[in-house]
């Protein structure tokens, strides 16, 4: 699980583990009072185990998880070395990475944080009776062990929790590049003529890619003329526009020419409103009048055949 | 009198901008201002959050309400940051008067897009644009 391992450290690393133990006041004297509940727990963590389980196998929505029986005797083993861990009385680095890797595990499995967070709280309720109940047990070091119950259990969330947020982050931002790449397609539609719808909000970034690939386009297809489409763009503001500005000054460098076309009545009144001045650039409202423009200047004739 | 709707959203980073966007977009059309009207709402919302993301030097936040009187329906919209303030309203509502090597249309031209404008600047204190639209309900 050299991959797990990679993971873990962009989730935390083991500084902000011991800093996070600060934080939550975890002590020394805390990993002893779990080393006191360490034998108590290992004799009911048999029982714990089934209990939990039979909780578990309740919900519809936890059972999907455990449908296999085999994976489910699989998992209580785990179950059962989890917790067990847990009153150890070691919470070092191997501590630390075992933890993260069970958070990245659920999260892989799909296991919802909710289900994760509940099991924890189950296992509070379960594991109380046994601190209060047990006669080896005064008050005061009752407490102490349910304090630093509460605080290791604390900890185990914080790293499970990032390890999720971590794997939805990582999804979020290659989603975004995905987007990026899609949203601003450069094509070839006619011999000389390439086309570029856009597709939502051109902002700083990707004006930038969008740019780069029309100029890129235009050079190795030796286009004279470019179709920007504005169709799927839902409002002009003035930083856009002048994005969109920019990129005409720079096809007109390469000497080609830019037509806008699909600019709705909307956006027409917009750009009035704002007062941004397009006159020095051909617009047309659908991308077949701009199409029609362009041939034009190619000096193409399109006919219909059909009518002899 | 119906129900009033209310809302905000920080602007912290480019992507704020876009939630700005989307929320009043959506509040807008939900509130039955027409394509027209919601366009232009949402571009004033685009040139104020920007202004705030980037002329202000600080965190800033956007704050909306959509208003019913007297068979009109209104959205009104206040931009709040903690910035440089604005030195001279006037000339900042210049058209072609910029700062920032941006085209310097943005606040004359909120001003044209909707019905009501006000701005409220301190230097180093910070500024709250207020707007607001008004139209036929639905």
């Amino acid at each position: 699980m050299n991959h797990a391992h990679t993971n873990s450290k962009y989730i935390s690393n083991f500084n902000s583990w011991a800093e996070q133990k600060r934080f939550v006041n975890f002590t020394d004297q805390d990993a002893e009072f779990l080393k006191i509940l360490h034998p108590f727990a290992t004799q009911y963590a048999d029982t714990f185990v089934e209990k939990l389980y039979e909780h578990l196998l309740q919900f519809p929505d936890t059972k999907r998880f455990f449908s296999d029986e085999k994976v489910l005797s699989r998992l209580k083993l785990a179950q059962k070395a989890y917790f067990m861990d847990l009153t150890s009385g070691e919470y070092g680095e191997e501590y630390f990475q075992s933890r993260i890797k069970v958070g990245i595990s659920h999260q892989r499995v799909g296991l919802p944080p909710r289900i994760y967070m509940s099991t924890y709280c189950y296992y509070m309720q379960l594991m109380i009776p046994q601190i209060y109940g047990n006669p080896a047990f005064d008050v005061e070091t009752a407490n102490g062990i349910f304090s630093a119950l509460h605080k290791i259990i604390n900890l185990d969330q914080e790293l499970a929790i990032s390890a999720y947020i971590h794997a939805t982050d990582e999804v979020i931002s290659r989603q975004t590049e995905e987007i990026l790449e899609m949203s601003t397609p450069v094509i070839q539609i006619w011999e000389g003529v390439v086309a570029a719808p856009i597709i939502g909000m051109l902002d700083s970034s990707r004006t930038q890619q969008f740019m780069e690939r029309l100029l890129e386009t235009i050079v190795a297809t030796n286009s004279p003329v470019a179709l920007i489409d504005i169709t799927g763009v839902p409002q002009i503001d003035t930083a856009t526009a002048q994005h969109l500005i920019d990129t005409i000054n720079a096809v007109k460098l390469l000497g080609s020419q830019v037509i806008i076309t699909g600019v709705r009545p909307v956006i027409a009144q917009t750009l009035v409103h704002l007062g941004i001045d397009l006159s020095g650039i051909i617009t047309r409202p659908t991308m077949a009048s701009g199409l029609k423009v362009a041939l034009d200047k190619l000096s193409i004739k399109v006919i219909d055949t059909s009518k002899g | 009198m119906a129900t009033q709707e209310t809302g905000e959203n920080p602007i912290k980073s480019e992507g704020d901008i876009v939630t700005c966007r989307k929320l009043i977009r959506n509040a807008a059309t939900a509130a039955g201002f027409g394509m027209t009207d919601v366009t232009r709402i949402v571009t004033a919302v685009s040139e104020l959050a920007r202004n705030v993301y980037v002329h202000s030097g600080s965190d800033g936040v956007m704050r909306w309400q959509t208003l019913y009187q007297a068979g009109q329906v209104g959205m009104r919209l206040e931009f709040e940051d903690f910035g440089k303030g604005i030195p001279d309203i006037a000339q900042a509502l210049e058209a072609g008067f910029t700062t920032a090597g941006s085209m310097g249309m943005g606040l004359s031209g909120v001003k044209r897009l909707m019905d009501i404008m006000d701005i409220k600047t301190e230097i180093n204190v910070g500024t709250t644009v207020l707007i607001e639209k008004w139209g036929r309900a639905k």
